[in-house]
């Protein structure tokens, strides 16, 4: 099951690179960067919010900060792909920072804190207008000076190759089953030796540094940026969005939440105009509803039922189950 | 030496004092048992063992180190496995896989943890579940499992919380004849119990009875179980028809 998934994953994006050479309009391999670009984030997300099952609401301040990274050190005189990697830099020192503080929380609490830091970001970036241009916004180096638009393809097709090929390794080895222990029960996964708090904090710099990438990309791509664009709440909704709706904790999830998401909200900005928001809201309601483990793992659950059933398992014929266990001790104690 | 000292530990709860001045020592390959009724404090001694509490006074020192202020998954690395009374599986995960996550503690490498794993399954005699999902497992499956995951982190010292509790009498034995083979493996075991006596008269080489948090009783099982401040104080008559 992994392996084919693993398989059409790459054929896809293999194919990908040469859709460049057909007739396409710069408007359409716009639209098909963003594809590519946020399969790379919901990737990138998935490390924390997936696999680690810690709800980051707040992306977008890696995002942004790589955006600003690159304005910033570029404005210092920094080349410009210089300017990306000390603007990654900057996005991981952050992540350790936040992580830090917002890892000591569980559940909405942790969800709430990370959009607490990004907003704070957001609106530091809005009043230092000596250093950001506060809302007036901020001028970007441009990475790709040929071929612009192309080029712009390619690298968000190679990035999220690179958080697939990340995401796979990561997937089999120690770490990867750290971090989905931690998801599943904290509790047990310090039981038997993991340092929770090491594991979340490196899958969260892991994380900030491919986001504050994909942010670098994307404000060059516009060669302009203000706060309420790049460390914007709804920045951060959309990653997660992405994933959840391919499926959070798969390994190929957020590379089909952005193809599906980021074409259905393209097709229904040009049908619907406005109201396109009001149809996005309602598909992301549908999915939470109906499909809780996404697009892939709800696919891959049905396969796996289908090959699955006719052994039954005879371990569940056990005469009392865990339940029961622990509503006698609930009881007792 | 002893491989476990735990000195005047005293933990409350607000007003409850769950656990009061208790000290015993456990020695290297030797199987103890506590015993105490519901809320007698045995959960609360393995979660300062481990470190998931902190004593208020007195100290833990295991292998002549003062342990009383690791975390939990420090006590987990210098050789402290646990099972939970309540147990706690990784539900998505195979059953492999849960016992997989145990040995990685001693291995980063997934093929030796997968190897370390199968040998504490075929052990626990459970390699026919092996590649299940721990989700559909009942009871019984899900206790081993509790154990099969503590030893595959090659503990010094095993704290068992009630792994027998819930299961049919049958199956209790079966696996407390398992577990008398730890020392074998070089295994010192505390187990927590509540009343499965045939257990504890079977695989105890001793016993300390605790109640409300006192440490009422200590010794071989056999004497233990005859001393009268624990019979009358304690046990009662609950106890008296399965001794006797
Ligand atoms: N985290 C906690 N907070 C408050 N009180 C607690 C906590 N943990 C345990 N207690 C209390 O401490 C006392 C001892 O509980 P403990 O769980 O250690 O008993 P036990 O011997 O394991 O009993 P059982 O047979 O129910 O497992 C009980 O009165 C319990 O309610
Ligand atoms: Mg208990």
């Amino acid at each position: 099951m992994r392996k084919w998934q693993l398989l059409i994953a790459v054929i896809f994006l293999v194919a990908a690179l040469f859709v460049p050479l057909l007739a396409l309009t710069d408007y359409t391999l716009q639209i098909l960067f963003r594809v590519f670009l946020f399969a790379a984030l919901g990737l990138a997300w998935n490390l924390v919010g997936g696999y680690t099952g810690q709800l980051s609401l707040g992306h977008a301040a890696y995002f942004g900060v790589g955006a600003y990274g690159l304005a910033l050190f570029s404005k210092l005189g920094i080349s410009p792909w210089a300017s990306v990697s000390l603007g990654v830099g900057l996005a991981v020192i952050c992540a350790a920072m936040i992580g830090k503080v917002s890892f000591r929380l569980r559940g909405p609490y942790f969800a709430l804190c990370t959009i607490a830091f990004a907003e704070v970001l957001r609106l530091v970036a809005k009043n230092l207008p000596n250093v950001t241009g506060g809302d007036v916004g901020i001028q970007v180096p441009q990475l790709f000076p040929h071929s612009t638009i192309r080029c712009f393809y390619w690298s968000g097709v190679l990035l999220t190759g690179f958080a697939l090929a990340l995401s796979a390794w990561i997937e089999r080895s120690r770490f990867g089953y750290y971090l989905m222990a931690i998801r599943e029960d904290q509790d047990t996964a310090l039981s038997v030796g993991v340092n929770a708090a090491r594991c979340k904090l490196w899958a969260l710099l892991i994380s900030a540094a491919i986001t504050g990438l994909g942010g670098a990309l994307y404000a060059s791509m516009f060669l302009f940026i203000v706060p309420d664009q790049v460390l914007a709440m709804d920045i951060s909704t959309e990653i997660a969005i992405v994933a959840m709706l391919g499926g959070a904790g798969t390994l190929i999830g957020p590379l089909v939440g952005s193809v599906v998401l980021e074409s259905a909200a393209e097709i229904f900005k040009n049908i619907f105009k406005e109201a396109h928001l009001l149809i996005y809201g309602v598909l992301i309601v549908v999915v939470v509803l109906f499909m809780p483990e996404g697009i892939v793992g709800t696919i891959s659950r049905k396969l796996a039922w289908f090959k699955k059933a006719p052994s039954a398992p005879f371990a569940t014929a056990a005469p009392v189950t865990a339940e029961e266990e622990s509503q006698r001790t609930a009881i007792n104690q | 030496m002893s491989l476990l000292e735990v000195k005047h530990v005293s933990k409350r709860f607000g007003g409850l004092k769950a656990i009061n001045d208790v000290s015993f020592l456990v020695k290297p390959g030797e199987v103890t048992f506590i015993v105490g009724p519901n809320g007698a404090g045995k959960t609360t001694l393995f979660n300062l063992i481990t470190s998931v509490f902190h004593a208020d006074s007195g100290s833990i020192h295991f292998e002549g180190r003062d342990i009383s202020h690791l975390t939990p998954n420090g006590a987990a690395e210098i050789g402290i496995g646990r099972t939970f009374q309540l147990v706690k599986p990784l539900r998505n995960l195979t059953v492999l896989e849960n016992v997989m996550l145990g040995a990685f503690l001693r291995t980063s490498s997934a093929s030796k943890a997968e190897k370390e794993a199968a040998k504490v399954l075929s052990f626990l005699q459970m390699e026919n579940v092996a590649n299940l999902p721990a989700r559909g497992m009942g009871l019984p499956t899900l206790k081993r499992l509790e154990i099969a995951r503590a030893l595959a982190t090659q503990p010094k010292l095993i704290l068992l919380d009630e792994v027998v509790a819930g299961l049919p009498t049958s199956e209790a034995i079966k696996l407390a004849m398992l577990l008398k083979r730890l020392p074998e493996w070089g295994i010192s075991t505390i187990g927590g119990i509540e009343h499965v006596m045939q257990v504890v008269m079977r695989v105890a080489d001793r016993v300390i009875v605790l109640d409300h948090g006192v440490l009422i009783a200590e010794g071989v099982p056999q004497d233990v179980v005859h001393r009268p401040e624990v019979i009358e104080a304690y046990l009662g008559s609950k106890y008296k028809e399965i001794a006797l």
